[in-house]
């Protein structure tokens, strides 16, 4: 175990020899702590925005970013601030959730691959094939828009159609550590497959599969606020900050604040992820010391 | 070789009923009826007879296993059935749209590569150089940028503020009026908003996969031998390196198709661009099953099509592919 720490640490040492890695860690942290304090941030009574994501004020509508909404106000005189930190709980939990579930069927689905080799691989391999031959939006489009635009089947559908590239990089893994001596000592000590899958190769394993689950969360987040945009994100009026946008769209003539502010807040976010993603593969890989 | 070749076409066929299958299930795995939702939707009331005959039609009134034998065998040979929206067969939709939606993606495509592969060159040769690394992360940047945002931004400023560009459509309404030169003129400034808004993500791409499969490359052994020959910097990188990378980028092409069909969608639909993306999306939110099955298979077997040819490409390119055995 202390080798897979040391493995560990060092490529830490060398993620945080990035500022721009460093940077994005810190701002997902910022943007995650923002999502979890929502209610206390933007709500009635509330110092940082006084009011509530849904709450309308008639008299401004549309209005543009002033004293009174600092980032102005949406065509029902909500205030886009408020929705922009409420919205950041949809985006963050659909991406965070969404990754997991494709993470969890990636992996066991790629470990299964990996080590049994043969008929197993063969079947696992095929059905990677059929859901990579699909456009990925056709698929999530189908599942969401079919069976109700919601929360949980978008992060179902996210999650049921992204976790091929999880699966490959396991298979991979497996098939590089499968029969390394750390594997044949827990195989010679009676170890049962599955704890052999499980407790000694899939820890050995992950690193590949949190960097591609970084850039998952980015492509997540990315979907969910497209979703959103086209009108088949979470339910109405749930702030997320695709549907902010969807309105922006019907008023681009003269409300800029609506089209740039939840722009931005889907691109820092997803660009702060991939950032994470890339360093962070940059920090495993051995010839990069 | 040619054994190489058989299971790689015997596998598309084995993949391809899958994708028939899946598709075939999701669909009708959906609650509710299509009959009785499209019947809804225009406010129509049927007799309980004209129900029984519609569902008959459509052969709904059958089990699934069967419906899904009578559907398999009229899309082998390409009848996909008629869309509910129009009742035109889905085919012809098709074969109407795709043009559309060929043109916008070809050109978005061609701008990529002649962007990207120079820009991805340039970048393996610096590697770690100030400007290089300044121009990777603007590069991973731009890959960060949601499309439907960029295209808002885009329309916003060369639409709505200085009137440069059209705001969405395929050509302006008086287009079927003006002389030649100036149709395609009006056609070519409709096409420019779309096409930035799929190129530059895929531009960003290009780039950094040229990079890294040149990177991989140059540290090889063969390369540090033409190098110890005496050969030439721009010799090594043009005949040596830059072909060896190129073999893994035909392999993405065949990959790239449906994620250039995914980013349609978007486009087409923001442009309101007459393509199949923007059917793919009406037929959807209509429940217009026949055209949304239609499209979906459609789209996969171009896509499995795609990855074979580039497949059987890769293993002439790459004489390890097809004489070291199994590659799945």
């Amino acid at each position: 175990m202390t080798l897979s720490e040391s493995m560990w640490a060092l490529t830490w040492r060398r993620f945080r020899r990035s500022k721009l890695a460093t940077a994005s860690l810190v701002y997902i942290a910022v943007i995650t702590l923002v999502a979890v304090l929502a209610p206390l941030l933007a709500g009635p009574g509330r110092a940082v925005v006084p009011y509530g994501p849904n709450a309308p004020d008639l008299v401004h509508r549309l209005a543009p970013p002033d004293a009174r909404h600092h980032f102005g106000t949406d065509d029902l005189g909500r205030d886009v601030l408020a929705r922009l930190i409420h919205g950041a709980r949809v985006s963050l939990s659909v991406g965070f959730a969404a990754t997991l579930i494709s993470l969890i069927i990636g992996s066991v689905l790629g470990a299964l691959a990996g080590y049994y080799g043969g008929a197993v691989d063969w079947v696992i391999s095929r059905l990677i094939e059929i859901v990579l031959c699909f456009p990925f939006l056709f698929l999530v489009l189908g599942i969401v828009a079919l069976f109700r635009p919601s929360f949980w089947t978008i992060m179902i559908a996210l999650g049921l159609t992204s976790w091929t590239t999880e699966a490959r990089y396991i298979r991979a893994e497996f098939l590089r550590i499968r029969d390394m001596e750390f594997a044949q000592a827990a195989r010679a000590s009676g170890a049962r497959d599955l704890r052999i899958i499980f407790r000694h190769l899939l820890p050995n394993a992950l690193a590949p599969v949190l960097v591609s689950a970084s850039f998952g969360v980015a492509s997540a987040i990315l979907t969910e606020s497209a979703l959103s945009f086209l009108g088949l994100g979470v339910a109405v009026p749930t702030a997320s900050w695709g549907s902010i946008l969807s309105v922006a769209e019907q008023y681009i003539e003269y409300a800029w604040w609506l089209v740039l502010f939840p722009g931005l807040a889907i691109f820092t976010t997803v660009a702060a992820f991939n950032i994470i993603g890339d360093r962070f593969r940059d920090a495993l890989d051995p010839r990069s010391d | 070789m040619r054994a190489y070749i058989v299971r790689r076409f015997l596998y598309a066929a084995i993949t391809f009923f899958g994708i028939t299958v899946a598709t075939f299930v999701l669909v009708h795995a959906v609650p509710g009826d299509p009959v009785t939702f499209y019947l809804g939707k225009h406010g129509l009331n049927a007799s309980r007879p004209a129900l029984e005959a519609i569902r008959h039609e459509y052969h709904l009134d059958e089990p699934l296993p069967a419906q899904y034998l009578y559907w398999s065998r009229d899309a082998l040979v390409l009848d996909f059935g008629r869309s509910t929206i129009d009742r035109r067969p889905v085919l012809d939709l098709i074969a109407e749209k795709l043009p559309n939606t060929f043109e916008l993606n070809l050109i978005a495509f061609l701008l990529a590569v002649l962007i990207g592969l120079p820009v991805g060159l340039w970048s393996a040769t610096r590697s770690g150089r100030p400007l290089e690394r300044g121009s990777a992360v603007f590069f991973f940047l731009l890959y960060s940028l949601p499309a439907f945002w960029v295209a808002l931004l885009l329309m916003q400023f060369f639409s709505v503020r200085h009137d440069i560009l059209p705001l969405f459509g395929m050509s302006s309404d008086n287009a079927a009026a003006l002389p030649g030169p100036r149709r395609l003129a009006d056609h070519l400034m409709h096409l420019v908003l779309p096409v930035v808004t799929l190129a530059y993500a895929q531009t960003a791409i290009f780039a950094r996969f040229t990079k890294s499969a040149l990177t991989e490359v140059i540290r090889q052994d063969f390369i540090t031998t033409a190098r110890a020959k005496g050969a030439g910097e721009a010799i090594v990188l043009w005949r040596h390196a830059l072909r060896n990378a190129l073999i893994p980028l035909v392999t993405l092409l065949g990959l790239v198709i449906p994620s250039l069909i995914s980013g349609s969608v978007i486009v087409e639909t923001i442009f309101q661009w007459d393509g199949i993306g923007r059917l793919y999306f009406d037929s959807i939110l209509a429940r217009d099953y026949p055209t949304v099955l239609g499209l979906t298979v459609a789209t996969a077997v171009v896509t499995l099509l795609a990855s074979l040819v580039a497949d059987v490409l890769y293993a002439i390119a790459d004489p390890r592919i097809r004489l070291g055995g199994d590659a799945a």
